[in-house]
């Protein structure tokens, strides 16, 4: 299998090559008439990888083969007719799965209108928010599985369907998404990682005979914005369901449920380094609200090296979870080497999840990553504890073009 | 007599302050103007740069990007956005710059395959700029208030400068010497000093063009002499006051470059 993965690795690679052949980026063109390959008709890129992991223990619900899979993105954009058309697709073969998947990751047309307003309309991957993986305001939907399995952290946003307008004045900055079909989380669901599961009250693997039920109506972000002397104020407000299925219906089934979220955030360079806050408070239509707050700091602690943290709480009238975050990163003197170690910890829930990362760029074309996600608890039924049967190590290896 | 002899030194030192107040003081103005040239040409600008970065194995990587540039007073604060084009890895990244004087620089990256606009903390400007052997100071220009300046020759040609940093706790160098040319007042050569009084690092300008009647360096290198390698800078399709309005430095430019100010041509 992992053979097989290396042969369709091995033929996509020579097919990047063979791509990126076209390109005149080479030596003898240092002095020629650079600078004008923007207007070429076709402009594709991308990249062609290839990535490995298993488990650290042999896990009841699952094998110890965590991600294998050649993959292979294609982008391209074009401006025409003062339009920006944008398409990137993916492909790859999941040897988790044993089975071949297709994505289209963007498919947008972007445009100007009345001078002052943006419009993005068509499958876009859409963020905002000040926190660092930890989101309050930004609803959009994201992929867990994949970056628990440590693919490039480009695939923790999963596309939306969506119409986003954007209008810009004098006083404040509008921004307003419209996602005509409601786009959940590629959440964890057991057939790749296992959770636990709190109707059972036990830990789960893929069970087929749980169905989730999936809402039909739409939703709306919004977000009014402002940069006043370099503090960044915004406003957000959401209208939808929650993205992974946290309610159940009549019949027991699992479900998303309503939710409104309003919050509020602030980012601004503080001494030596920037500051964020940000809140919101969670309107569950169903079941009890909470609100959600965070504090971060970030600074270069010396030179290439540096420190952010963020303290978390999540707040409703039964209980209360707290996050502790730190990320430290060092780069080396060319920006070669990127090491990272990003720290999630619950003080009050007692458990975390560790994730060191490494990225060395070869060359223009070359790159290796690779990481663990290590998850640890004191029981089972916590927000990261529930994941530790899935602690896991990867490594991938990209040729981009 | 006593008195007399008091005033006698008293005029020889105030003579030889003058004279160490004065000659500081033209070479801060030398300094001071070449910086004007060398980064506030013109009230805005834009340029295509691109970058050859050899390591010292001979191994070479590329960069290619278009420079805004738009001065809000002439050597003071600048607003500043970088488009990157090359290679695939960085392309569509948007880097943005509000460059403050006495107070540390505003920096966001636009990541585009997250769609994230993330704010940089202000980090040590004497790191590499995008993997190069160029630091971000050297692209933006190193403060003329962080150093004291004498004036070490001055030739038919040019003059030659030795800075040295007021806080040198601060920076990686002990002293750099700077060549700066007569004819167009522009640095055309710097060497950068360690503690051992050895010479690890270069800057060398290869070629200067007038545009719109600015001299503007087209090419340079900046050289590595302890471990080898170099990285090599070239600009085209520069044009000096486009008229580029204040809005185009903002979140919006981040997320939808603006076309019609990238487009290049000479």
């Amino acid at each position: 299998m992992i053979y097989r993965a290396f042969f369709l690795f091995t033929v996509l690679f020579t097919l990047a090559q063979a791509a990126s052949a076209q390109d005149s980026w080479d030596d003898e063109q240092w002095d020629s008439d650079w600078g004008t390959e923007q207007d070429q008709s076709i402009n594709v890129y991308g990249f062609v990888e290839a990535a490995i992991g298993g488990r650290f223990e042999s896990s009841p619900y699952h094998k110890r083969l965590s991600i294998a899979e050649p993959r292979l993105q294609l982008g391209f954009d074009e401006r025409w007719q003062d339009i920006t058309w944008t398409a990137k697709a993916d492909g790859w073969y999941d040897g988790f799965d044993k089975t071949w998947h297709g994505q289209i990751r963007e498919l947008n047309a972007q445009f100007t209108v009345f001078d002052n307003t943006d419009i993005k309309v068509g499958r876009q991957v859409l963020t905002w928010g000040t926190g660092d993986y930890l989101f309050l305001n930004d609803l959009f939907p994201k992929d867990w599985q994949s970056f628990f399995v440590g693919r490039d952290q480009e695939y923790l946003k999963a596309p939306s369907d969506a119409l986003r307008v954007t209008s810009y004045f004098d006083w404040i900055n509008i921004d307003l998404v419209w996602t005509p079909e409601f786009d959940h989380d590629n959440y964890i669901r057991g057939e790749r990682i296992s959770y636990f599961n709190p109707l059972s009250g036990q830990l789960t693997g893929d069970d087929p005979s749980i169905q989730f039920v999936e809402p039909t109506r739409d939703e709306f972000a919004l977000r009014l914005f402002r940069n006043i002397d370099g503090v960044e104020y915004a406003l957000y407000g959401y209208d939808g369901f929650t993205k992974s299925p946290e309610a159940v219906t009549d019949n027991f089934q699992p479900t998303f449920g309503r939710l409104t979220v309003v919050g509020a955030s602030v980012r601004m360079t503080l001494g030596p380094g920037l500051v964020n806050t940000e809140v919101a408070n969670y309107n569950r239509h169903d079941a009890a609200d909470h609100w959600r707050a965070l504090i971060g700091y970030e600074q270069e602690l010396w030179t290439r090296f540096t420190g952010g943290f963020q303290a978390y709480i999540e707040k409703g009238d039964t209980q209360t979870r707290t996050v502790l975050t730190t990320r430290l990163t060092w780069r080396d003197e060319r920006d070669d080497l990127n090491l990272s170690l990003f720290a999630f910890v619950s003080p009050n829930q007692n458990d975390g999840y560790l994730r060191p990362t490494f990225d060395y760029r070869i060359d223009d074309h070359w790159s290796f990553s690779g990481g663990f996600n290590l998850f640890f608890r004191e029981t089972p039924n916590t927000f990261f504890g529930q994941f530790t049967e899935n602690n896991n190590a990867y490594l991938r290896m990209r040729y981009a073009f | 007599m006593k008195a007399l002899f008091l005033t006698a030194v008293l005029a020889a030192l105030l003579l030889i302050s003058g004279q160490t107040i004065s000659a500081e003081k033209s070479a801060r103005e030398i300094v001071e103007q070449a910086e004007l040239n060398a980064y506030y040409s013109g009230d805005d600008g834009r340029s295509a740069a691109r970058m050859i970065i050899t390591d010292n194995q001979g191994r070479q990587q590329m960069r290619q990007f278009t420079i805004l540039r738009k001065d809000q007073q002439d050597g003071g604060v600048q607003d500043m956005m970088i488009f990157f084009s090359r290679p695939a890895d960085v392309r569509d990244t948007v880097f943005r710059v509000v460059k403050q004087v006495n107070d540390d620089d505003d920096r966001w990256l636009y990541l585009p395959d997250l769609d994230l606009v993330k704010r940089i903390s202000a980090g040590d400007k004497r790191t590499s700029f995008v993997g190069s052997h160029f630091f971000y100071e050297d692209v933006s220009g190193r403060n003329t208030e962080l150093d004291n300046y004498e004036l070490i020759s001055e030739s038919e040609d040019n003059y030659v400068l030795k800075g040295t940093p007021k806080h040198p706790d601060n920076v990686e160098f002990s002293y750099y010497e700077v060549v700066i040319d007569k004819e167009h007042m522009l640095p055309v050569e710097s060497t950068f000093y360690n503690d051992n009084e050895e010479a690890y690092r270069k800057m060398e300008v290869l070629k200067v063009e007038t545009v719109q009647g600015y001299p503007t360096v087209t090419h340079s290198r900046m050289s590595d002499l302890t471990n080898g390698g170099q990285t090599e800078m070239q600009f085209r399709f520069m044009k000096y006051n486009i008229g580029l309005p204040d809005s185009i430095f903002s979140e919006r430019s981040l997320r939808n470059p603006p076309a019609e100010w990238l487009q290049l041509r000479d």
